[in-house]
């Protein structure tokens, strides 16, 4: 049967062999034999079921045998095909049910399929932005103690330069007041020698305020405190400044080495492009540490401008090259460096529209090539 | 969807008693089969039953034969209206040219009235049919009780519903039955006749469709 409502055959309801029983049963209650079939012959009349002529049934002794035999036919036919429908319609619901459950199973499947992948998506975006955040983060920070360093030192340089100025110029008036004291004083060994010491100690002093008002000029330079935000930077000037400086912190007791070329002036930001030539003399001091020498190099050809800073150190191991402009990553002691100083570079260069490549081995020493564009924007 | 097959010139319409447990719908289909004379009837399958409640389904088929040679069946089905039988009823219900909706007029089975309303949208649903452009009636059986919610508060209620006025029955005494029956042919005349023409082509008009697939014992062919 096609579906549990389609009105059944006579085949459908009985197989040959019962309808052939059934119809032998009956004969043996009529006079004459009858035949169950599903095709009308001469005399047969309908075999009913259900406002449906299922078969015809014909033989028999009377019409009255005739349809009473078929009545009985039809009484029959409604036990089978209730029993027929009824499994009929059980047999189309569970397999309903079934196809309906296997297709859950399926969505079950695609929609845990698609959580995990967008579980695994949105782990990644989440370990992205926390990168991303932890980054702008300690930039943030990085910048934010540049900048109150910056006017720290500014600050100080600021105050300095007059006190120091005018400790200068008077020391200058003073050595010319202890020459024209010179011929008042009554000639004797002990004087001139009283003189000649009294004459050093103010050249001394005066070379010791000369030295501060570099250092001052240095911190001013370095923090671009007199300088727009964007200007033409004179990258040689920057270098001795943060050169000096490194110097400074490290005691005048590194051996720089300084070879620096003519360079045409670039637009930039000053105090960035101190910082960047800053982090990278302090890399290369603290991998020379006591003992080694730092070669700085400048030149310019029409395309650009290059600087070098080159050092005989311990050099980066091949296993962490890769990592080395990893923000955080660092080599050194815990404490003592953010691990960003070469990223921060590295960005730095990069929004100047140039390259910082890295060359090291180690044991030998690190080279680091600085390119900077002379014309730049794209 | 009536099952139409030119080549016997045979068509076959189905309607289905629809409800919560116990409401009334198999002993709609027994009223029916016993009150109504129509001019072709068949015999009231009654399939598997557990303590008197449905399992399968009830079936009654009813017909006429036009002038024109139309050989028009109705088949009247029950669903079994245990909540767990729902894959059963989705089946039956499926095709339906027609429902009768038979709720239950006890107070305490309002709940259980609209649990299976929403029951037969979902399956209608389901199997691709429209609820508001299905031909249906729906019944408040039980009448003759005595805790039953007001008529007057019932037709008030389903008022604005495509289904108002609501046939009230007491399926027990046989009473409202065929007024249910009726109406619902009514409603199904209308759909069955814009598309099969069945006035202009066989020759059978809305009082016809009607009265000879209702005419009762009592009343003869009205
Ligand atoms: N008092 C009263 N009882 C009724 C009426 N109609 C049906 N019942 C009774 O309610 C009970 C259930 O009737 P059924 O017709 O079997 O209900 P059903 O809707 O077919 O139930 P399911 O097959 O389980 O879905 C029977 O005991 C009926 O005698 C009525 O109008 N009045
Ligand atoms: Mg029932």
């Amino acid at each position: 049967m096609r579906s549990f409502e389609d009105d059944p055959t006579l085949s459908d309801l009985l197989t040959p062999d019962q309808i052939q029983r059934l119809g032998g049963a009956l004969s043996g209650l009529c006079r004459e034999p009858v035949a169950i079939s599903e095709n009308r012959t001469g005399d047969a009349v309908p075999v009913e079921f259900n406002l449906e002529t299922v078969g015809w049934l014909s033989g028999g002794a009377s019409d009255g045998e005739r349809e009473a035999a078929a009545e009985l036919v039809s009484f029959l036919m409604l036990f089978v095909a209730k029993y027929r429908l009824a499994a009929n319609i059980h047999h189309d619901t569970t397999e309903a049910s079934y196809a309906e459950l296997q297709r859950q199973n399926e969505a079950l499947k695609a929609s845990e399929a698609k959580y995990r992948d967008l579980s695994d998506q949105l782990q990644q975006k989440v370990d992205e932005q926390v990168a991303v955040i932890r980054q702008t983060q300690q930039e943030l920070y990085e910048s934010a103690r540049l900048r109150s360093v910056g006017h720290l030192a500014a600050g100080v340089a600021h105050e300095i330069n007059n006190p120091v100025g005018f400790i200068s110029s008077n020391l200058r008036v003073a050595r010319d007041y202890v020459k024209d004291l010179e011929p008042l004083l009554p000639e004797t060994a002990d004087n001139r020698e009283l003189l000649e010491d009294f004459n050093d100690l103010l050249s001394e002093s005066i070379e010791g305020t000369d030295r501060i008002a570099d250092i001052v000029a240095d911190l001013k330079t370095f923090s671009s405190i007199d300088q727009a935000e964007h200007s033409l930077c004179d990258l040689n000037s920057l270098l001795r400044s943060a050169i000096h400086l490194i110097q400074t912190e490290h005691d005048h007791s590194l051996s720089i080495m300084e070879n620096l070329g003519e360079l045409p002036r670039i637009p930039g930001h000053p105090s960035r492009l101190s910082q960047t030539l800053f982090n990278l003399l302090d890399n290369a001091a603290q991998a020379v540490g006591d003992n080694g020498r730092i070669l700085v190099r400048t030149l310019a050809d029409n395309t650009g401008i290059q600087v070098i800073i080159q050092d005989n150190g311990c050099g980066i191991p091949d296993t962490v090259r890769s990592q080395v402009f990893d923000a955080f990553f660092t080599t050194r002691p815990v404490g003592s460096g953010t691990g960003l100083g070469l990223t921060v570079a590295r960005d730095t260069v990069r929004a100047h529209g140039g390259q910082l490549t890295l060359d090291s081995q180690e044991g030998a020493g690190t080279r680091v090539v600085l390119t900077l564009p002379v014309k730049q924007g794209s | 969807m009536p099952d139409f097959s030119p080549e016997d010139n045979k068509l076959a319409l189905k309607v289905v008693f629809y409800g919560p447990a116990l409401s009334g719908k198999t002993t709609n289909l027994m009223q029916l089969h016993s009150l109504l004379n129509p001019e072709r009837k068949g015999e009231l399958m009654v399939l598997e039953t557990r303590d008197d409640r449905t399992l399968f389904f009830d079936m009654l088929p009813i017909g006429l034969r036009s002038r024109s040679g139309l050989d028009l069946r109705l088949k009247l089905y029950t669903v079994p209206g245990q909540v767990q039988h729902d894959s059963t009823r989705k089946a039956v219900l499926s095709r339906a040219d027609g429902v009768v909706f038979v709720a239950d007029s006890q107070v305490a089975q309002q709940d259980n009235n609209a649990i299976a309303f929403g029951n037969l949208e979902d399956n209608l649903d389901k199997v691709g049919l429209d609820i508001d452009t299905r031909p249906m009636v729906v019944q408040f059986n039980k009448r003759d009780l005595l805790s039953v919610v007001d008529e007057a508060e019932l037709q008030s209620r389903w008022a604005d519903t495509p289904w108002a006025p609501l046939a009230m029955a007491s399926a027990l005494q046989g009473k409202g039955v065929i007024e249910t029956f009726r109406a619902l042919l009514d409603r199904l005349y209308t759909v069955i006749n814009a598309e099969f023409d069945l006035a202009g082509k066989h020759d059978i008009d809305r009082a016809t469709f009607i009265s000879r697939l209702s005419a009762s014992h009592g009343v003869g062919n009205a």
